[in-house]
């Protein structure tokens, strides 16, 4: 999709204040403040200490929207990663259980998620022709099927030796550790995808793959990297998971992949490739958990708050677009 | 470029303006306890909710009915930290998981929070006390015995049920047969499969379909499922088949169903008295709230109406309280329930 | 000489090699279970698939165009949930007037759809994320906080779906016609070809005079109109209505036009490929249970499997054949 209508790169970073004010990021702060005002007022509960208690669930996914970013700047889409989530899950409890030491539960649980991952880009770079949404759909039922499979007839298990996971999902003071590893993550992804090499060839493949390809850049290596390390990371969100439910289950992390796919494309990420940058994705990402948070906190219907973010969602893409196309009509008068 | 500052404060007075109409009424006196459902849309536990509800509020405390966002124990999860940082007295829950919930209900009972939990229950250690509709062991051997009648003593049989990892029905399937092997009465029954529909209309079509397809001579299915029985009445009727049904279902969906000649697919079937569900998880988590109850094993307490009820082990060894024997659903009574549920 | 052609033809066309996936899973599975083959048994995988199929038609426009709409169960569900209710609160009692409720429900979904993607460029996934979320938070407040409308409160609506006609029930023969009109709509009206010109190459199209927006409207307009439809067949197949009907059923849509050849990326696809793609997801599920070997647990795994197993074959085939037509050309 991205390849036809050849878009330029238009997203090299501009030094002026006034530009970054007005960008999307600068929006989002905006809309960010506004939310927590909101909040505030709609919820007595709502503070600093309540909002950092409720944090570590929702911070679990924002791990995934971080490569999920990264693919979408790709123009492509990996919905697999909340049955990756359950797969790793299942198995760093069985490993667990086993009287295993913290450490090797913590990678068996990135193992299988970067194999899990693997998978998912081997079958894309050696099928470039299939799209990536049908081939992680049918890897979502495989992976989810072979947790079921592990699972048994009970569906559920839980992990005997907790300490391991008390410890992560401690807290400096009232900070959970889980915000510190976000955040530091947050940097490490923003940096490679805006400064680097690196980053600078997954934009160039999202905004037109056939010119990237010939100008030099190792396409299916690129895709397989992060694929893989989109997989690693889901395995990352399932040891995190767990440290707040202590186990795991069928159902573990369904979903997930669509609360990822919100976050950055309200961050202004944009699913046709090429465009938005990490640092919207996460702002975007805080507002939607603030968002959940408040209402949540006054027991809100949970398919109104759908609704509301569903409404945020399309507004997010939709206004800018129409704003941008008053203003064009306007000028050409 | 002011634009687009226009364009985010439309967003965020949009936010404001969708969300304003469900803002929550201020606290009332008396105790303030949190119902959570296992998800929205629930029509099985709109019932029981609503006589929690009147109850509650008769003896003057508050009830916020609760759901996730989907039926996961995640979003259980996510919906027990937002309780948590209310300032409610009592959670009761249905859990969606055995197991999973454990570290947050734990959490909240260490605040002070008194958790009880009905219809599906998590782990001992993170419940006081559990509300069950009906005894396990009761249970399977009403849907035993329903088996046998319906068949005439002798034949094939199948059971339908929800997803393989559904507790519940697990549980009850695991009684029928425990009851199967015990009692020589059931000798010449032959349990060939256990099917599950997901608890999805089309899954547990095809299911039916293929039940009847691999084995011609069944003579009875069973389905401990309210989604899993419907559709497979429905199958069963619309095919004439000479195959009957029995298991648990709601009134209101198997009303077409159930009557005593050919042209019906359901002879009879069980569920539990709904309200009475609602009515007795109130009365427990309201004397969990005045201290009457700790929900330990052997105390004894009094739910309105409903009489004494005394505390009792559950299967996985923590306490629970039995609400009684399952209801029977015939012809002569399922049209004066279904106006109920 | 003409053997040969006949060979490569049938190589050369995706729908060729579709049918042989099919006959194979059909031959397969009969020789396992030959209770497989019976007329019945093929009716009810018919009516039981009738869903996914006739929305399979709608989905086939859509690619086409080289988008996507995940929001479709959504609004079967609120299309449906609001009938369910009408015809439980005796507010309607006609069957027609139900179906043509649903519709329009369907069709203000699927405007509303469009209008976001093609007047104010949202990308597809994106704007019916959302939608999917609105569509079904309306399905719950239409449903009046989680009520059910059973088989008792669905009156004589219900009875469309027992009903045959001449020999074949009214669901099959809604899905047939739909078929049929769609068939003759891509193939010979003006409006379908526009739909695979917008699709093959847009700048041309809007070159050569073809409203693209009004196109790409026009098909999420269809997807709605059809899930709409969808929402009536849904309810009056399985006598019941609730909220969370067919919750992530859009996957199956999506992958039965995508094993059935529709590319992803628009402009290639035909209505025979997404009627072969459905009956193959259709057969997968109706077979799976009727095979005795596999623990009921692994059933997920094995649709999963088959469903890599299928695309990644047809990519090979394709590559095979598009081998042999340069070989050709060298020559």
């Amino acid at each position: 999709m991205a390849g036809k209508s050849g878009r330029s790169i238009n997203n090299v970073p501009e030094s002026s204040i006034k530009r970054m004010i007005f960008s999307w990021e600068g929006i989002l702060i905006l809309i960010f403040i506004a939310v927590n005002i909101f909040c505030a007022m709609f919820s007595e509960f709502y503070n600093v200490s309540s909002l950092l208690r409720q944090m570590p669930v929702y911070l679990a996914e924002v791990f995934l929207m971080l490569p999920m970013a990264y693919i979408l700047v790709l123009g492509e889409i990996d919905i697999s990663v909340g049955s990756i989530v359950c797969l790793s899950a299942t198995v760093c409890c069985i490993v667990c259980n086993m009287n295993a030491p913290f450490i090797v539960v913590v990678l068996t649980g990135l193992l299988v998620g970067t194999a899990c991952g693997a998978v998912n880009g081997f079958i894309l770079t050696k099928f470039t022709e299939l799209p990536p949404m049908i081939v992680t759909l049918a890897t979502q039922i495989i992976f989810r099927g072979i947790a079921e499979i592990t699972l048994g007839s009970g569906g559920s298990i839980t992990m005997s030796n907790l300490d391991g996971f008390n410890a992560i999902g401690g807290k400096v003071g009232q900070v959970p550790y889980i915000l510190f590893l976000v955040v530091i993550l947050a940097v490490v992804f923003a940096i490679i995808l805006g400064k680097s090499t690196f980053g600078r060839r997954v934009y160039a493949i999202g905004t037109n793959r056939l010119t990237a390809y010939y100008s030099g850049v190792h396409v299916q290596k690129i895709r397989m990297i992060i694929y893989t390390v989109m997989g690693t990371v889901s395995g990352l969100c399932a040891i995190f998971l767990l440290s707040s439910s202590f186990g795991a289950n069928t159902t573990t992390g369904n979903g997930f992949e669509m609360d990822a796919i919100a976050m950055a494309v309200f961050g202004g990420i944009s699913s046709t490739g090429g465009k938005g940058n990490i640092a919207g994705g996460v702002i975007a990402a805080f507002i939607i958990v603030c968002l959940r948070v408040g209402l949540g906190q006054q027991n809100v219907h949970a398919q109104v708050i759908l609704l509301i973010i569903g409404v945020l969602l399309i507004a997010a893409v939709a206004l800018p677009n129409i704003i941008g196309q008053v203003r064009r009509a306007v000028k050409t008068k | 470029m002011n634009k687009k500052v226009i364009s985010a404060l439309l967003c965020g007075a949009m936010v404001l303006g969708a969300a304003t109409p469900v803002l929550a009424e201020g606290a009332g006196d008396g105790q303030k306890i949190a119902l959570v459902g296992k998800s929205a849309g629930n029509a099985f536990f709109e019932i029981a909710a609503a006589s929690f509800k009147e109850t509650v509020e008769a003896e003057g405390g508050k009830v916020e009915v609760v759901y996730p966002e989907t039926a996961t124990a995640d979003a259980q999860i996510k919906v027990l930290d937002n309780l948590i940082s209310q300032d409610f007295d009592a959670i009761c829950i249905a859990a969606n998981d055995v197991n999973a919930l454990q570290a947050k209900l734990t959490e909240a009972m260490d605040a002070g929070i008194k958790v009880s939990s009905f219809d599906s229950a998590p782990n001992k250690d993170s419940r006081q006390v559990f509300v069950n509709q009906a005894g396990t062991v009761a249970v399977g051997q009403a849907l035993m015995d329903a088996v046998l009648d319906i068949a005439g003593g002798e034949g094939q049989f199948a059971i339908l049920s929800a997803t393989s990892q559904a507790a519940n029905q697990n549980a009850w399937i695991n009684a029928m047969k425990k009851i199967m092997e015990e009692d020589d009465k059931y000798s010449k029954m032959e349990l060939v499969e256990v099917a599950y529909g997901d608890d999805e209309p089309q899954k547990s079509t095809d299911q039916t379909a293929a039940l009847l397809q691999n084995y011609p001579d069944l003579k009875v299915i069973c389905a401990p499922t309210t989604v899993g029985i419907a559709a497979a009445a429905k199958y069963l009727q619309d095919n004439e088949s000479a195959c009957k049904l029995t298991g648990l279902g709601l009134p209101s969906e198997m009303l077409e169903y159930t009557g005593d000649d050919d042209a019906h697919s359901c002879p009879y079937f069980y569920l539990w008295d709904m309200q009475g569900l609602g009515k007795l998880s109130a009365y427990t988590t309201m004397s969990l709230v005045k201290g009457d109850i700790t929900g330990a094993l052997d105390e004894s307490f009094t739910a309105g109406d409903l009489g004494d009820f005394t505390i009792t082990e559950a299967d996985d060894g923590g306490t629970e309280i039995v609400l009684g024997e399952p209801l029977q659903f015939t012809p002569e009574n399922i049209e004066e329930y279904a106006e109920l549920y | 000489m003409e053997k040969k052609s006949f060979i490569k033809k049938l190589t050369g066309s995706r729908e060729a090699l579709l049918a042989a996936v099919l006959l194979v899973l059909f031959i397969v599975v009969t020789i396992i279970n030959p209770s497989f083959l019976t007329v019945k048994s093929l009716m009810d995988m018919l009516k039981n698939n009738a869903v996914t199929m006739v929305m399979a038609l709608g989905m086939l426009c859509v690619m086409l165009v080289g988008g996507i709409d995940i929001s479709i169960m959504s609004t079967l569900a609120l299309s449906g949930m609001s009938i369910g209710m009408l015809l439980k609160n005796d507010v309607i009692a006609s069957t027609p007037l139900a179906f043509l409720i649903a519709i329009a429900i369907g069709i203000c979904c699927g405007l509303a759809v469009g209008l976001v993607i093609s007047r104010a460029d949202v990308p597809p996934i994106i704007a019916t994320m959302g939608f999917m979320y609105v569509f079904r938070a309306m399905g719950y407040l239409v449903s009046n906080g989680g009520q059910w409308a059973g088989a008792a409160a669905l009156g004589d609506f219900k009875k469309f779906a027992t009903t045959k006609f001449l020999g074949i029930n009214c669901v099959i023969w809604v899905v047939i016609l739909c078929y049929a009109f769609f068939f003759w709509f891509m193939k010979w009206t003006r409006t379908g070809r526009m739909i695979y010109a917008v699709g093959s190459n847009p700048s041309a199209a809007q070159v050569s005079g073809i409203n693209v927006k009004n196109i790409k409207l026009l098909v999420y307009v269809i997807m709605g109109l059809l899930s709409g439809l969808g929402g009536a067949l849904q309810v009056s197949v399985y006598a019941s209505a609730m909220p969370d009907m067919q919750y992530g059923g859009e996957m199956d849509v999506i992958a039965a036009c995508v094993i059935g050849g529709v590319s992803m990326s628009g402009g290639r696809g035909s209505v025979l490929g997404a009627l072969l793609g459905s009956l193959i997801l259709a057969t997968i599920a109706k077979a799976l249970p009727l095979i005795p070997f596999f623990d009921q647990l692994w059933l997920n795994t094995i649709k999963g499997v088959i469903i890599l197993v299928v695309v990644v074959m047809n990519v090979v085939l394709q590559r095979i054949a598009d081998k042999n037509a340069l070989k050709g050309r060298e020559m």
